[in-house]
C-alpha cells in the first residue's frame, strides 16, 4: 500500500461545491418552488416532504450561519461507524436560507464555542480511511 | 375513523416483569418467555386462553417474538412482531388494546423484550453519512435539545441532577431495577461529562429485560378488583417541522408545527380517555436522559414550559408528592431495554393502581399515565385507570 495521505475524498459526493477560487465552498441543498421549504442535503428525487410535490430545485446554501446549539462529545458513538477524533463538537446551525442543519463544529477551543455565534462553512479532514486517504467533510467554524 | 370511546372496554388482566440487568447467559427469548408466564400467572389465565400476541423488540432479529413464544407453547395463534424503536413496547400494547376493543379477540398478550446488542448497532434513523459524521450519539442529540431547553427556560445543571436523585431514590425500592442504589446530588454533578451539559448520571443505563401484559374484555377478567382499565392508548409518529435530534430530525424554521409530536399524542390520549392532566395521579415519564422527563412533563400539559424544574424542587414529583413521577425509578434506575421499556412502565402503573407497590406505593392513585418516545420518531401514551 502506497502513501495515499495526499489524496482526499469527500465523505459523500454532491454535498458541497468548491466554488470559484475567490468564493469558497458552498453546501448544495434543495428548495421547493411551491412552498419555499429548504433542505440539506439535496433530495435526489426532488420531492418536497412538506407539500408532497415534486417541486424541488437545487440551490447553493449560504456559507454563513448561526450556531443555535452545540455540544462537545467526550466518548465515541457506539457502533463503530464514526472514525473521526474524540472529543468532537457538533451542533445545530441556522442558515439565512431558512433551514437548520446538523454539522460538526470546529474551533481551536471546542468548549469555548458560544451558542449564538456566527459561523462559516469550511471543508476539513474528518479521518483517514483504510486505504490511507483523507476523508473530507463540511463543518462550521465560529467567525471572530 | 372509529371513536374508541364507543368500542369495548379493555382491561389489563395481568402483568409480568423480569428483573432488568445485564445477562450474558440469557437470550431475549429466555426472559421474554419468563415475562409471559409471569403475566399469565398474574392474570390467573392459561396460555390456551390467549388468542393473539404482539411482541415488541428493536434489535432482536427476525421473528424474535416467535422465539419467545416457542418457549411458552405453540397454540396456532397469530404472533406479530412490532419494531417501533423505543415505543415498541407501547406500540405492542396499543395493537393488543385495539384488537380487544374492536372485539377481534377477547384475550391478547403484549410482550416487550430486549437483549441490548453488544456490538455495532446500525441505526436506520441516521443515514450512513450521518453515522460517519458522529451524529448518532443519543447523549449528544439530547444534549443539543437540552442546550436549547436550558437557554429558553433557565433550567440549571443542578435541576437536571435532581431528576436523577429523585428517580434513583425511587429505584432503590424497586427489586426489578438494574440500579437499586440512591445517588446524591454531588455524585451526579461530579460524574463524568459525556456531552455538555449531560453527564453520565444524567443518562439512563442500558439493560436486558422483558415485560408483558395480558389484555382482555371485562367478562374475561378472573379478578374484577385487580383488572386495570385501559382508558387510552395513543401513538403519534412524527409531525412535520418538529425537530428531534435523537431521531435524526431537525426542526423546520420556515414551517414550525402548530402542535408537536408529544403534545399531539397527549391531546389524543386525553381526548380518548376523557381525562385531562388535572385528573392524573401518577406518571411514568420518559427519562432516557433526565431533561426529557422535565420537558416531557411540560409537553404533557402538567405545567407550563420552564416550570417543571421548580415543581420538582418543591417535591411535587416525589413519591409522596402531589404527582409522583417515575415511581419505579424510571429509565434511570430500571435501565432501558428498548423494546421492553414501554411495557415496563405499564407494569409499574398497574402495580401502583392495584395498590401492590409495597415500599414505593403512592397514595390515592386512581389514574396513571405512561409516556415513551424516541427514534422513529414516535410518541406513545397510555392512560390506565382503576
Ligand atoms: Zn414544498
Amino acid at each position: 500500500m502506497g502513501d495515499n495521505s495526499h489524496q482526499q475524498i469527500p465523505l459523500r459526493e454532491g454535498f458541497w461545491t468548491s466554488g470559484a477560487p475567490d468564493s469558497g465552498p458552498r453546501l448544495i441543498g434543495s428548495r421547493c418552488t411551491q412552498c419555499g421549504e429548504v433542505y440539506f442535503p439535496k433530495k435526489p428525487k426532488g420531492w418536497c416532504v412538506h407539500c408532497q410535490q415534486q417541486t424541488l430545485e437545487e440551490i447553493l446554501l449560504s456559507p454563513r450561519g448561526r450556531i443555535s446549539a452545540v455540544t462537545v462529545v467526550r466518548q465515541p458513538p457506539a457502533g463503530g461507524f464514526y472514525h473521526g477524533p474524540v472529543p468532537y463538537a457538533y451542533g445545530l446551525v441556522d442558515l439565512p436560507d431558512g433551514l437548520r442543519l446538523v454539522s460538526q463544529i470546529t474551533a481551536d477551543n471546542l468548549e469555548a464555542v458560544p451558542v449564538g455565534a456566527e459561523a462559516e462553512l469550511v471543508i476539513r479532514p474528518l479521518y483517514q480511511n483504510s486505504e490511507g486517504r483523507e476523508v473530507l467533510t463540511f463543518m462550521f467554524t465560529p467567525v471572530a | 375513523m372509529k371513536n374508541l370511546k364507543e368500542m369495548r372496554e379493555v382491561f389489563v388482566a395481568g402483568i409480568g416483569l423480569t428483573k432488568w440487568g445485564v445477562y450474558e447467559d440469557q437470550e431475549c427469548y429466555d426472559f421474554g418467555s419468563e415475562a409471559i408466564f409471569k403475566a399469565l400467572a398474574d392474570a390467573g389465565m392459561g396460555w390456551t386462553e390467549v388468542q393473539a400476541a404482539f411482541c415488541g423488540s428493536v434489535y432482536q432479529g427476525t421473528a424474535s417474538g416467535h422465539q419467545a413464544i416457542k418457549e411458552v407453547g405453540l397454540t396456532g395463534i397469530p404472533v406479530v412482531n412490532v419494531e417501533n424503536a423505543c415505543s415498541s413496547g407501547g406500540s405492542s400494547l396499543r395493537l393488543a388494546y385495539l384488537m380487544v376493543a374492536a372485539e377481534i379477540y377477547d384475550v391478547v398478550i403484549a410482550l416487550g423484550m430486549e437483549k441490548m446488542p453488544r456490538g455495532p448497532i446500525p441505526s436506520t434513523a441516521f443515514r450512513p453519512w450521518e453515522l460517519a459524521s458522529g451524529f448518532n450519539i443519543q447523549v449528544g442529540n439530547y444534549a443539543l435539545e437540552t442546550v436549547e431547553y436550558m437557554k429558553e427556560t433557565g433550567v440549571t445543571e443542578e435541576d437536571l441532577a435532581r431528576v436523577t436523585v429523585k428517580n434513583r431514590k425511587n429505584g432503590a425500592m424497586n427489586p426489578n431495577a438494574r440500579f437499586q442504589k440512591p445517588v446524591s446530588l454531588e455524585e451526579v454533578m461530579g460524574s463524568r461529562m459525556v456531552a455538555e451539559p449531560l453527564r453520565l448520571l444524567h443518562c439512563c443505563p442500558l439493560a436486558d429485560g422483558a415485560a408483558a401484559a395480558v389484555l382482555c374484555g371485562k367478562d374475561k377478567l378472573k379478578s374484577l378488583s385487580r383488572g386495570i382499565k385501559v382508558a387510552a392508548s395513543a401513538l403519534t409518529s412524527g409531525v412535520y417541522g418538529d425537530g428531534m435530534p435523537a431521531a435524526g430530525i431537525v426542526n423546520s424554521l420556515k414551517y414550525p408545527p402548530e402542535v408537536g409530536i408529544l403534545e399531539l399524542s397527549a391531546q389524543q390520549a386525553y381526548e380518548a380517555s376523557g381525562y385531562g392532566p388535572e385528573d392524573i395521579d401518577i406518571v411514568q415519564g420518559y427519562d432516557t436522559t433526565v431533561p426529557s422527563e422535565l420537558w416531557g412533563m411540560e409537553k404533557l400539559g402538567f405545567c407550563n414550559k420552564g416550570e417543571a424544574a421548580g415543581l420538582l424542587r418543591d417535591g411535587k414529583f416525589d413519591l409522596d408528592g402531589e404527582l409522583p413521577v417515575n415511581t419505579d425509578g424510571g429509565l434511570m434506575s430500571r435501565g432501558h431495554p428498548l423494546g421492553a421499556t414501554g411495557l415496563g412502565q405499564i407494569c409499574e402503573l398497574v402495580t401502583q393502581l392495584r395498590n401492590e407497590a409495597g415500599a414505593r406505593q403512592v397514595k390515592k392513585a386512581r389514574v396513571g399515565l405512561a409516556h415513551a418516545m424516541g427514534a422513529g420518531p414516535n410518541s406513545s401514551i397510555t392512560i390506565l385507570t382503576r
